[in-house]
């Protein structure tokens, strides 16, 4: 029982960290038709620059504002330089924010060295509660704690809010929100930053959880991802939470279980669900 | 253009004779491997227009299979022979497989499926230790043959000519034509009839096993393999020289893999004495994104229409000249 609440917060924990990585990616995808290989590039900033800033500051709370404004702007000058002269061309977004991507993770070893960098959860954060014998480490619920927040929050932005209601038109026919007269790459740029946003957000609270980071990491979480987002159906912001949670479990259960086949798994899942469906498992529309 | 070619070609052939240079020759050899390699990855983005994240898994392929025949059996020619056999039924039925699977999916989803296929190479690469040795790899020995540098260098030399030849004619043959009106329009090629998926399925073949061919190239220049022949790293190699050569003209491919390697050998010599060139990849990664935004043909296709353009100018010179 130990163990399998145990392993189920750890999936619960890293599946929030790759839903924050996800829910961007697929509401780009979803409005802008943009694959944005580059996400990875703006996680890895976001750990980066969260936890220097945290390790200058001593305050973690200070470290994740810091982070999250790094993502807002990196997500609206990568919108205006990077992606806005390739709209349209999938080929070319795809090599370009390739290029993005190992300019951002080679400029992470520029800046901060080619080394791993250590980091660990502030004092309030440490160490574990025990509930009945069960052993639960506080990192972790916090993790899931700030996810469901960020996906409650987002949820209420997209359902009751006036730009919520256009970016969900805009996912079903952007040129009909064109055609009633709504700046829609207004909204493309709001879309993109807050996406980059919650990568970077995911990023720093990624630091604490793993103890160390790399420029690397990028990369590897941005490939699960994509996985995420497409067994959530691209362009599904709710998919992408259940996708999230799902690959978070069977990675954790997996790595404890079969460790060998943990990452296999999850390709294995994606390459299904893109042969049999791919609108995702949660998708209506592809 | 075929002058220049045959030239550098006669030049490069001759260049063993007249020059000894053991790091030279070895750079070389890296080139030619990585031409044949970026030219295979040029059919299915330059000509094709598909992007492929999983190209590493081909070239991984050939390397293993070679490195594992050689390895567990005797090296000499004719299991080298064999093996080559293998690594060209190998890519071709992973090739035919991952296409039919994969390429009916939009450009998207199909970089993404095959970015996760050439993962779970990776993978299996890491995991089938008895095999592989995992992480660290291995060394074998070549077959006799090869182990002269100047007959090895030699080789690929022809060889590259060869898969040049091979692909110009490929691509000029009606069905090379059906995969550039692919690349230009995909719904239109459906419309007038062609079964676009046979098509691309059919570049995709072609194109794995001229990767497979290259991976065997690279395990026997280097007499060693690890999991490293499947990464990531090695299709971007590809991506890149192809896209900063120039897709679509095949010699691109070449003048980039020989930029890059070349590069690549100076910017690590030069980072022993300036910490800035250890980053190399940065210049790499920024000329990268110039080369998408302002030259999407690269070197040579921006090249060609300049000259194309100076042509025009001068013939409608001529015409006014002719008629005034």
């Amino acid at each position: 029982m130990d163990l399998f609440i145990n392993l189920t917060l750890n999936g619960l924990a890293t599946g929030m960290l790759i839903f924050l990585l996800a829910a961007g990616l697929t509401l780009i995808f979803g409005l802008m038709d943009v694959l944005n290989f580059a996400h990875g590039g703006l996680f890895a900033w976001g750990a980066y620059s969260g936890l220097w800033i945290y390790s200058e500051t001593n305050s973690f709370f200070i470290g994740i504002i810091g982070a999250v404004i790094t993502g807002f702007v990196l997500g609206i000058l990568t919108e205006k330089w990077i992606i806005k002269p390739v709209y349209g061309n999938h080929v070319q977004q795809i090599l370009i924010t390739l290029g993005l991507m190992l300019v951002l993770s080679e400029m992470l070893k520029v800046i901060w060295g080619p080394n791993q960098m250590m980091a660990s959860p502030p004092d309030y954060l440490k160490g574990s509660w025990e509930l009945g014998g069960i052993i639960i480490i506080k990192y972790r619920v916090f993790i899931i704690l700030v996810g469901l927040l960020i996906f409650a929050g987002v949820q209420y932005v997209l359902k009751k809010t006036k730009i919520g209601l256009v970016v969900r038109a805009g996912v079903m026919n952007k040129e009909m929100v064109q055609a009633l007269g709504i700046n829609i790459q207004k909204v493309f740029m709001y879309v993109f930053m807050m996406g980059a946003g919650m990568a970077a957000l995911g990023g720093v609270l990624l630091g604490p959880y793993s103890g160390v980071i790399h420029a690397g990491m990028g990369m590897e979480f941005a490939i699960l991802a994509f996985i995420v987002v497409v067994i959530g159906g691209m362009g599904n912001f709710k998919g992408s939470v259940l996708a999230a949670i799902l690959v978070g479990l069977s990675g954790s259960f997996m790595a404890y279980y079969v460790p060998d086949l943990s990452l296999a798994v999850n390709m294995l899942l994606m390459a299904i669900v893109l042969i049999i469906r791919p609108q995702g498992l949660f998708g209506a529309k592809g | 253009m075929t002058a220049v070619i045959l030239v550098a070609a006669a030049f490069l052939v001759l260049l063993p004779f007249v020059y000894e240079s053991r790091n030279l020759f070895i750079l070389l050899t890296q080139i030619f491997v990585f031409s044949i390699f970026a030219m295979s990855y040029d059919l299915l983005l330059g000509f094709t227009g598909i992007v492929s994240f999983g190209h590493a898994m081909f070239f991984g392929i050939g390397a293993y299979s070679m490195g594992i025949f050689m390895k567990k059996f005797e090296p000499t020619m004719g299991y080298f022979l064999l093996a080559v056999l293998v690594v060209i039924i190998l890519t071709a039925v992973v090739s035919f497989i991952v296409g039919l699977l994969t390429l009916r999916l939009k450009s998207h989803f199909y970089a993404m499926l095959t970015l996760a296929l050439s993962g779970l190479f990776l993978v299996l690469a890491e995991k089938w230790r008895t095999m592989t040795h995992g992480n660290d790899g291995f060394t074998f020995r070549v077959p006799e043959q090869f182990i002269d540098r100047t007959h090895f260098y030699l080789l690929c030399l022809v060889l590259v000519v060869a898969v040049f030849l091979l692909l110009k004619r490929f691509t000029n043959s009606p069905l090379g034509r059906v995969l550039q009106a692919i690349r230009e329009n995909e719904q239109r090629t459906e419309s007038l009839g062609y079964q676009v998926l046979h098509y691309k399925i059919a570049a995709s073949v072609v194109s794995g096993i001229l990767a497979g061919i290259a991976g065997i190239l690279y395990a026997i220049s280097l007499r060693f393999v690890n999991t490293s022949v499947f990464s990531m790293d090695i299709t971007l190699d590809a991506l890149l020289m192809t896209i900063i050569g120039g897709v679509g003209t095949l010699v691109g491919a070449i003048i980039g893999a020989g930029l890059i390697e070349f590069a690549h050998d100076w910017l690590t010599a030069l980072a022993k004495e300036h910490v800035i060139f250890e980053r190399w990849i940065i210049f790499f990664g920024i000329i990268y994104i110039v080369v998408v935004m302002f030259f999407p043909k690269g070197i040579v296709g921006t090249l060609s229409s300049l000259s194309w353009k100076r042509k025009k100018q001068q013939a409608v010179k001529k015409e006014e000249k002719a008629a005034g």
